[in-house]
């Protein structure tokens, strides 16, 4: 798989705090997640016919390309080398989603598991971060938890347009992303990894010491589902059908 | 309208939700056993931590369709159509440290009703406590009406406490009957429909300028009124007791009670503690109606959602919802405090008989009462 940003190999941090280790972790997955962001939105402007839509992809993957590059100045603050790895066994599946869509030449469903699912969660954990992050790393988190929230407006508009055409085949199809995406999401979610390691945290999981930092993995997860839910109520999907689909993953 | 995505069939369902129910889950057992209908046969039940962990996340929303017939041969489409809202208040943060955030909660549910498009929203449970019947609170709506359904709740109170007099061959006109929670929506209800039959009356709540409110508004009615805001400080023992206070668990200890007394429990969540000590006293659980027209889930919560050792049965407050739907009057019957009369009362009593909605039968935590009396009163030595 493509190299985004090349990095120094990750050291493990010897610390400057004792919650360095945590935050080069949490640093770790979000700059790892906003490099397959950028991924898949350059993916995107290759299926795209309209020169406009061309742009606004390689647009939204600049501006991912920033956030991943706002995460390790973060470490580096703090004295820390913030790896990432696209190639981790959960954000690999997860790209392959993605490009399962672009394989189809399917622009809808590229939206839906960009701007719905993996927005959903960046946003949401995100947001949490920037609540409890000490000092310019929360304000990092949170500002960038807002620019996310902007494209997902903006993708909302497209969608709900598309689902008005036909409500029926548009849930059809969120369900069959939700049952490949969201499983593998709420896997990292889960309060432990029961699959081995993430390959992206650079120690034992994060997940166990996040509550030395004022976050848990329960939070994170609850947030992130609580968007999905209200991301799914704004494109006009019926809650109860979204609410039995986000009890039935896995935990 | 159906909708096929996830395998949820709720094919055939109309498009259109005279009305909606909002509730919240009493216990932890009844949310899990929520979640698990929602997950299916197929997947494992979740555990009790991550239900924990979970629910408090999910936003209100609607849980399923709920379709309710009606006896009535005049009406032509003798069915109404609706949406049963949970506003997932986890159940073990209905105190008062967590009130804004459950406003917040049914407010919630409440756009989402409105979104739906329900023509009339009971509030179940808790939530009309949050609201306390100020429909302000809610969010803006045009073409939904909201009732906090206390009016048929005290109507299956009051028929409640006279048929278990009837069975414990009691003469209620020589009863002394004591309301915890007197100044409540329910309590004041039951008070003002009970005042006329009973010999003397027990009030009691915090708040002493409307116990005194209350008490000079019943004294008119030729009863003899005692208040006090504790209920060691009654100077006579309650055979009747009708138990109505907002608590956020059961909790409540009765004293000055004969041994005898029979005691309605119409909170939600239960008022009475588990600890509660009263072996000869009649417990049983009030505000509960039946609806014999017919009462259908999809998916399928019957026994879930309605959590009674008698088919279709369903707290009064809702069923006023579901009543007013079936009558096809969308209207604020129940809204802010302090207004129920026996005549409102009467209205709505009506208007549940008429589409087959009737008081359930009697039951408490031990299962259903009314058979029981019968062998005792047959024989009273047993």
């Amino acid at each position: 798989m493509e190299s985004v940003i090349a990095l120094k190999s990750p050291t493990a941090c010897t610390s400057l705090s004792p919650s360095a280790a945590i935050w080069q972790d949490v640093l770790a997955q979000a700059m790892t997640g906003e490099l397959i962001a950028a991924m898949n939105y350059t993916s995107l402007a290759e299926i795209c016919d309209d020169p406009e839509e061309v742009a606004d992809a390689l647009e939204h993957a600049d501006g991912e390309r920033w956030h991943a590059a706002a995460f390790a100045a973060e470490g580096r603050k703090m004295g820390l080398d913030v790896p990432n790895n696209v190639n981790g066994k959960h954000w690999k599946k997860l790209r392959e989603a993605f490009l399962r869509c672009i394989e189809d030449r399917d622009f809808i469903a590229c939206l839906i598991v960009q701007e719905i699912m993996l927005e959903s969660f960046a946003v949401a954990s995100y947001a949490r971060v920037g609540k409890v992050g000490p000092g310019s790393l929360g304000k990092t988190f949170a500002a960038i938890a807002a620019e996310e929230e902007e494209h997902v407006d903006h993708a909302l508009s497209i969608l709900r347009t598309e689902r008005a055409l036909d409500a029926q085949r548009f849930d059809d199809k969120v369900y069959r992303l939700h049952l490949d995406v969201m499983t593998t999401l709420a896997k990292m979610l889960a309060k432990e990894c029961k699959d081995g390691h993430c390959e992206v945290c650079h120690g034992s999981c994060v997940k166990p010491s996040l509550f030395d930092v004022s976050l848990s993995a329960a939070e994170l997860r609850g947030a992130s589902l609580q968007q999905y839910l209200k991301t799914l109520d704004m494109l006009g999907l019926p809650g109860e059908v979204t609410l039995a689909w986000v009890t039935q993953l896995p935990v | 309208m159906g909708h096929s995505a996830a395998g949820i069939a709720v094919s055939g369902l109309p498009a259109t939700v005279d009305f909606a129910l909002i509730g919240h889950q009493e216990s932890w057992r009844a949310a899990a056993d929520v979640l698990a209908v929602l997950r299916g046969p197929e997947h494992t039940p979740l555990p009790d931590d991550e239900i924990k962990d979970i629910l408090p996340w999910i936003p209100p929303r609607a849980v399923c369709h709920v379709r309710v017939g009606s006896i009535s041969s005049g009406v032509s489409d003798a069915k109404a159509h609706g949406l049963y809202i949970d506003s997932f208040i986890p159940p073990d943060r209905l105190g008062a440290a967590y009130t804004h955030e459950n406003i917040a909660r049914v407010r919630g549910a409440a756009a989402y009703a409105i979104k739906a498009g329900a023509r009339i929203v009971s509030l179940g449970g808790f939530s009309s406590i949050l609201i306390e019947g100020n429909f302000d609170q809610l969010p803006e709506r045009q073409d939904t009406a909201f009732t906090t359904g206390n009016t048929l709740t005290v109507g299956f109170i009051v028929q409640g406490i006279k048929k278990m007099c009837r069975l414990a061959g009691r003469d209620i006109r020589r009863s002394t009957l004591l309301i915890v929670g007197a100044t409540g929506d329910v309590g004041s209800g039951c008070a003002r429909c009970l005042s006329p039959l009973v010999k003397r009356m027990l009030l009691s709540a915090r708040n002493v300028e409307r116990l005194r409110a209350l008490a000079s508004e019943l004294e008119t009615n030729g009863v003899q009124v005692e208040l006090a805001t504790g209920l060691q400080q009654f100077s006579q023992e309650a055979d009747v007791v009708i138990c109505a206070a907002s608590l956020a668990s059961p909790s409540l200890l009765l004293g000055r009670i004969t041994p005898d007394a029979i005691v309605c429990d119409a909170g939600y969540p239960k008022n009475l503690s588990p600890n509660a000590q009263m072996p000869g006293v009649k417990i049983f659980f009030g505000g509960l109606g039946q609806i014999t027209g017919g009462l259908t889930f999809a998916p399928d919560f019957h026994g879930i959602l309605n959590r009674h050792p008698f088919p279709n049965v369903v707290h009064g407050c809702l069923l006023e919802g579901m009543a007013l739907a079936l009558e096809g009057r969308f209207e604020p019957f129940s809204h802010g405090r302090g207004h129920i009369t026996p005549e409102r009362v009467e209205e709505i009593e009506s208007i549940a008989a008429r589409h087959g909605i009737y008081l359930a039968p009697l039951y408490n935590a031990d299962g259903p009462l009314e058979d029981r009396l019968d062998r005792q009163m047959e024989s009273p030595r047993a």
